[in-house]
């Protein structure tokens, strides 16, 4: 019976489910019939695919029912790079190519009519889902090899038409073909500010040793931070800096970046994985699709995304879209963003460390001294200004912290030490997450800020005296249930930077200072700077 | 007797003795240093002091001492000499706080800076185990201070002191540290660099001789010269039992103004100053202009009062408000309407809302009258 399966990926959202594409070929009415919920993308393939095998000097089987289904059929499939898999099943199907061939074999590529082969996006979570079900092979186009290269374990072919590989699955020599030039068009997403963070250093900041004390935390245990003050104060000037002071991403955040960027079509054939954490700067008036993901057509990530593993920096955060500030209450508890258009969800990781910046008002000039402020919005603007940062969204944020602009004190100081470099902070951040590693081994967390809530108390407990201030806080009022969470992962963050086992009664006051904006003893800020 | 040997003669007592000992003192008030060392060096009681001296007798080299300090850059300064501050002599009246007091021997010092010309000093001390916010506030007060040409005064401790000293400083002020350890040497040993260009830009003075350590009871001594000092003090931060409370306690003693600096109630390390200011000891202060007021002279450096924006309603007379706040917010309201609710007769509010239309504090529709755009904050 003539029938034969070729493999190919369909992605929803960053998760990919693996597809069979089977072929049958037989006597009956003449004709092609493609099931298994297609879009109009695959649909329209069966027409690309019948020019390319003819156009490639194959034999298309016109006297033939060609039944065409896409398996498993419940799941809807989109995406023009059904195309190869399609071609190559048909062949397999009709005597072109032994269906052997097409074992453990990930087939993805838009064919032309004369059967060349086009890019596509994706094509990184592609292999990777099919690497982690047990695939070894995958046919990409020529640009891309490199993108399925970074899955560890796949051997790639990078092709550039049909012929070629139908060459390698017969094992003759390859045909010549002209080149397959790389994803058109500009890029969708600018990432703006992105090699700017490469050059600034903290040893760049004077001053500021409370903020300095805070980033450190935040990048040590991936704590979401909020940095108010008026303009000018240098939010900005340290929120870029937090980048540097993490660490390299390790080779699984790598993946798992690079693979929102194929997703976002961001991926150039010549990238190598990105090694220093992302940032992400969207501005406030960003639209809901640009900065959560979402768009016409295909649901591409967003900046939430792809400032995964790294830094997102929302400044000016209450002049942002209410609806979009409160569509961030998932990723900041959960690390992942959900976004539905018709029946079609799809789930982006965003693991990225949040930094909200605010000024005191919207003209960001006001001093409580009446003395000194020049600010001139009315009362009822500041108050809706600073609503937005009320209720679900406040309580997400680990650390809040005051900055003040630097004044004599700070830039004329004879006998001031030198400020740290980044370097010299992003060890310490190393070492703290270190620790974390070895402590989750088990787990799939990487970092406290990832820790589910309801663990803690029971499996990394702090010491009696610390809980039980805890406690104490929570009763009162205090603290809300998932406050005490934070506070409690802050504790154990303090202490990893620390080096002690467990955190007590000191790490508990500094991560209460830290969560609610309280002024932190000189003793917690100058231990770091030995 | 000459002031070469009145100076030996302090110089050797300030070895036998522990800083800021009352006996002591009293004893050299009443017969004179030279006659007390005498008396000490012979094995002679007096005062009861020779048995706690006994031990020290033996290593004595006054000359040795100054010859040595000079080489190090350190003088001794006595009372008498042009250097002595006037202002300590208050302590020979002043009575004693946990059984220390009395005037000292002398003080050694490091540094330019002349004691002499530091009257009106201020002294910003606070607790060791200060927060970023105290910390800036003394840096903000020293900037202040030191910008105005007035000396700070402080003890480099931890916290609040080397904040107000670099603070000074960064002014481009002066400043003068206190020890409770020999001026040759930097305690806490973190500081070496604060205290060193203070030695070399301002000065380091220690009522102990060159190479002492510093011990607990030291720093009770040494915190009434930082009093003693100054002219006024202000106290930063400090928990309930800090050290800077007795530096407070000092200065009214000395019938010195005393300031405190507020900080949230919750603050541990803000309720000393709290309970200061609360029972009166202390008055409050939020900044360094403020401070200045206190120890300027009558008239200089006048805070304004603080006051919020003024708006154009508030200049309004009673009456003329009585009939802005009866004009409608949302939806106009005829006069009739308007007068009706405020209660004013129908020819006045006439008139009343022509003028403030003038002032647009009400706006003129189809329906009637509005509240105007100035009205609207």
């Amino acid at each position: 019976m003539p029938f034969a399966t070729a493999r190919t990926i369909t992605l929803q959202g960053a998760l990919g489910h693996l597809v069979d594409v089977q072929v049958d070929v037989s006597q009956g009415m003449v004709g092609t019939t493609l099931v298994g919920r297609p879009d109009a993308a695959i649909n329209e393939g069966r027409d690309r695919c019948r020019m390319a095998i003819q156009n490639s000097h194959f034999t298309w089987p016109a006297t033939r029912r060609v039944t065409i289904l896409l398996s498993p059929a419940d799941v809807p499939k989109s995406g023009p790079h059904f195309d190869l898999a399609i071609a190559v099943a048909v062949l397999g199907a009709s005597g072109g190519l032994l269906p052997e061939a097409l074992e453990r074999t990930l087939f993805i590529g838009e064919l032309t009519l004369d059967g060349r082969l086009r890019p596509v996006p994706g094509v990184l979570p592609m292999t990777m889902a099919a690497a982690a079900r047990g695939l070894d092979r995958v046919f990409v186009p020529e640009p891309q090899a490199r993108e399925a290269a970074m899955v560890p374990g796949m051997v790639v072919f990078g092709v550039r038409s049909l012929a070629q590989v139908v060459a390698e699955l017969r094992g003759e020599p390859l045909p010549d073909a002209p080149p397959v030039e790389a994803v058109s068009g500009s890029r969708l997403l600018t990432w703006r500010g992105e090699s700017r963070v490469e050059e600034v250093d903290l040893s760049e900041v004077q001053g500021m040793s409370d903020a300095r004390y805070a980033i450190e935390v935040a990048a040590a245990g991936g704590h979401h931070l909020l940095l108010s003050g008026p303009k000018g104060a240098g939010k900005t000037t340290l929120a870029e800096r937090i980048p540097g002071i993490m660490p390299d991403l390790t080779t699984e955040e790598a993946l798992e970046l690079a693979a929102i960027h194929s997703l976002a079509g961001l991926l150039e054939p010549g990238d190598d994985l990105l090694v220093r954490p992302p940032f992400s700067a969207p501005h406030s008036s960003s639209t809901r699709a640009s900065l959560l993901g979402g768009g016409t057509g295909k649901v591409r990530p967003g900046d939430i995304s792809r400032a995964h593993c790294g830094v997102l920096f929302m400044d000016e955060f209450p002049l942002f879209n209410s609806d979009i500030v409160q569509a961030l209450r998932q990723p900041l508890e959960s690390g992942e963003i959900t976004i539905g258009r018709g029946d079609e969800t799809a789930t982006y990781p965003a693991r990225g460390m949040f930094v909200f910046a605010c000024n005191p008002c919207p003209c960001g000039n006001y001093h409580p001294s009446a003395v000194v402020s020049t600010c001139e919005c009315p009362e009822l603007r500041r108050r809706d200004y600073r609503r937005k940062l009320s209720g679900p969204i406040i309580d997400r944020i680990d650390i809040t912290r005051h900055v003040e602009p630097l004044s004599r004190k700070d830039t004329d100081d004879p006998v001031a030490p030198d400020p740290e470099s980044s370097a010299v902070v992003r060890a310490r951040v190393q070492e703290a997450r270190e620790r974390q590693r070895e402590r989750y081994r088990n787990d799939p967390w990487r970092t406290n800020a990832q820790a589910p809530g309801p663990l803690l108390p029971l499996r990394w407990p702090l010491l009696a005296p610390a809980a039980r201030r805890l406690d104490t806080d929570l009763y009162a009022g205090r603290l809300t249930r998932r406050g005490a969470s934070r506070v409690h992962r802050l504790s154990w963050t303090i202490a990893d930077l620390r080096g002690l086992a467990v955190p007590g009664i000191e790490e508990l006051d500094v991560a209460l200072r830290l969560r609610t904006g309280a002024p932190l003893p000189l003793a917690a800020i100058e231990r770091q700077a030995g | 007797m000459s002031r070469a040997e009145e100076r030996l003669a302090r110089v050797a007592l300030c070895r036998l003795s522990e800083p800021g000992d009352p006996r002591m003192a009293g004893l050299v008030d009443e017969l004179g240093a030279v006659a007390v060392h005498r008396h000490l060096c012979a094995e002679r009681d007096v005062g009861g002091m020779l048995t706690d001296v006994a031990a020290r007798l033996a290593d004595l080299e006054p000359e040795a001492e100054l010859e040595r300090a000079a080489r190090a850059g350190i003088r001794y300064v006595i009372p008498g000499d042009p250097e002595w501050p006037a202002q300590l002599d208050d302590l020979a009246r002043a009575e004693t706080v946990q059984d220390r007091g009395g005037l000292p021997l002398g003080l050694w010092v490091r540094g330019p800076q002349r004691l002499d010309e530091i009257a009106g000093s201020v002294a910003v001390v606070g607790a060791r185990s200060a927060t970023s916010y105290g910390a800036d506030v003394a840096g903000d007060i020293g900037a202040v201070l030191g910008q105005s040409g007035v000396c700070v005064v402080s003890g480099a401790a931890f916290g609040i002191d080397q904040a107000a000293h670099r603070g000074a400083l960064a002014g481009g002020g002066r400043t003068v540290a206190v020890l409770a350890c020999g001026a040759d040497r930097a305690y806490p040993a973190a500081h070496k660099q604060l205290i060193d260009y203070i030695g070399e830009h301002g000065a380091v003075v220690s009522e102990l001789a060159p190479g002492c350590a510093p011990m607990r009871v030291r720093f009770l001594s040494r915190n009434r010269i930082i009093a003693a000092l100054a002219g006024a003090t202000v106290v930063v931060e400090a928990a309930v039992r800090s050290g800077a409370l007795n530096t407070a306690n000092w200065a009214e003693r000395l019938h010195r103004p005393v300031m405190g600096v507020p900080g949230p109630v919750t603050s541990a390390q803000s309720q000393g100053v709290h309970h200061l200011v609360r029972t009166g000891a202390a008055l409050l202060v939020t900044s360094g202009a403020e401070v200045l007021e206190v120890v300027g002279k009558p008239g200089e450096h006048l805070q304004e009062e603080p006051r919020g924006p003024t708006r154009a309603r508030d200049a309004l007379s009673q009456r003329d408000t009585q009939i802005l706040d009866a004009v409608p917010v949302a939806r106009s309201a005829s006069a009739d309407s308007i007068a009706r609710t405020a209660g004013v007769g129908l020819v006045e509010v006439g008139s009343t809302l022509l003028r403030l239309h003038e002032r647009d504090l009400v706006a003129r529709t189809e329906g009637g009258w509005i509240l105007g755009a100035a009205a609207r904050a």
